[in-house]
């Protein structure tokens, strides 16, 4: 064992992780985005709406991330007629793909506000967008705070899979670390205690914002 | 104030809710409508604010058709007040916000009329001490009572109740009943469905039998009580009287 490895490249390998959270915050950030969208369109009683976004949330939901990854590196060039590069068509993959979970999330979390309550809004005499305003998107918010941090969590992990086309990011790193120096054990045990430590920060986080929610009772 | 004619509202599934009613509610007057569990009472009043779309018939509040094509449908409701079994409060919100809440986005007050306005109808309900609470801090009685509040800050012309004291404790019901009572001597216009039986004989002008979508009994409130003359109605008095 020869512990060493990890301090002598400690700095090339954490210069990976700029770029993990780089792709993570993009892929969280634009795919909720697009995924409320999509959430919305998902509830809409609207036969237009509601079925094109239907087959995408399908469509992407039936994917693997590995091979959406692909598409876009491969497949986009080609449509484009330039290539996009690395990093881009990754970032635009993850969001794509995550949107399709995020809008899932989403719906869930605007039909859990109850009829009654859209009722009594609507009695008093507010509008649609009034309605979903005030009354449901804020508890809808609420009650979607751990499915969404749980996502966010999984998005981080995914983001490893960028190495598959060559971005460098921290687990990438990690890996060509090990080719130089042929230290496996030590080196992807510390990956994963990286992994660990961050995501356990995330987790940690995500429950202070769900008791600081939490403090207005139900 | 409030016209039914000949109503009649089919659920998506076929079934028949509410078979050809009518009835007129004056100003000022106050209805009680009772009837078994799932005889249509509440889809009734749910249609009189266009909360629930009914096929046959025409509803008119203050001479405006709530089905018509051509009517406002969210200025109509802000005319009328509606009260819920379930209190509907929003959780999110103090107990100030729920009340504030539609005054200040419908009727465009500030937010200090609103507030000022409010903490009137709080005192007026009997909680005024409960302004920057919410809603799951409140009893069931007083959750009920803001509600009370909140549809009465929209100064309405009418009151929609529907069952108001069907999910509170007993010892809770009293309460909100006082508060009912006060406002229909103070003569606002109340279509009630309850089981209430002692709210109907103390203030109610008229009250209504419905079972199985129909109004089986509807008669003003001493002779209703004196003189039921449907079998069923006197069935339905004697089991919830005793």
């Amino acid at each position: 064992m020869d512990w060493n490895v990890i301090a002598r490249n400690l700095g090339f390998m954490a210069g990976g992780l700029v770029l993990t959270f780089q792709l993570a915050a993009l892929a969280i950030g634009g795919g909720l985005l697009l995924g409320i969208l999509l959430g919305l369109c998902r509830v809409s009683s609207v036969s237009w709406i509601y079925y094109p976004s239907t087959a995408y949330v399908h469509f992407f939901r039936s994917q693997p991330l590995i091979l959406v990854i692909f598409w876009f590196y491969f497949l986009v060039p080609i449509l484009v007629g330039r290539p996009l590069g690395a990093f881009p068509s990754t970032v635009v993959a993850f969001i794509c793909f995550e949107a399709a979970y995020f809008a899932e999330i989403v719906r869930g979390g605007l039909q859990s506000v109850s009829r009654g309550q859209t009722m009594a809004a609507y009695a008093c005499g507010l509008r649609y967008s009034q309605v979903q305003l005030h009354v449901v998107i804020p508890q809808a918010l609420r009650n979607m705070v751990p499915a969404l941090t749980t996502q966010a969590v999984v998005i981080f992990q995914d983001t490893s899979l960028a190495y598959v086309i060559g971005l460098r990011e921290f687990l990438r790193r990690v890996n060509l670390v090990d080719t130089r120096e042929v230290r496996s054990v030590e080196l992807y045990c510390f990956a994963g205690l990286v992994y660990l430590v961050l995501c356990s920060m995330g987790s940690i986080l995500a429950r202070r914002l769900e008791q600081r929610r939490g403090a207005a009772p139900a | 104030m409030i016209q039914i004619r000949q109503v009649s509202l089919w659920y998506r599934d076929g079934r028949k809710v509410v078979d050809n009613v009518s009835a007129e509610i004056r100003r000022g007057q106050t209805v009680v409508i009772c009837g078994p569990s799932g005889s249509g009472k509440s889809s009734l009043l749910r249609c009189i604010n266009g909360l629930e779309r009914f096929q046959e018939g025409e509803i008119l509040v203050d001479g405006i058709s709530v089905s018509s094509p051509s009517t406002d449908l969210h200025a109509l409701r802000a005319e009328i007040g509606m009260v819920f079994q379930h209190f509907e409060l929003y959780p999110h919100m103090t107990v100030l916000d729920n009340i504030t809440l539609a005054p200040r986005k419908v009727r465009k007050k500030t937010r200090q009329e609103a507030e000022t306005k409010a903490m009137e109808l709080l005192n007026r309900v009997g909680i005024p001490d409960k302004a920057a609470v919410y809603p799951g801090e409140l009893s069931g009685g007083q959750q009920q009572r803001v509600a009370i509040a909140r549809s009465l800050a929209m100064e309405p012309k009418a009151m929609l109740f529907d069952e108001p004291t069907s999910a509170l404790d007993p010892e809770m019901i009293k309460e909100v009943l006082d508060v009912m009572v006060d406002l229909a001597r103070s003569g606002m216009t109340m279509v009630v469905v309850s089981h209430e039986m002692g709210f109907a004989r103390e203030v109610a002008d008229e009250v209504i039998f419905m079972d199985a979508g129909r109004f089986i009994e509807k008669k003003a409130t001493a002779s209703f009580f004196a003189s039921a003359e449907n079998p069923r109605t006197r069935e339905f008095l004697s089991r919830i009287l005793t």
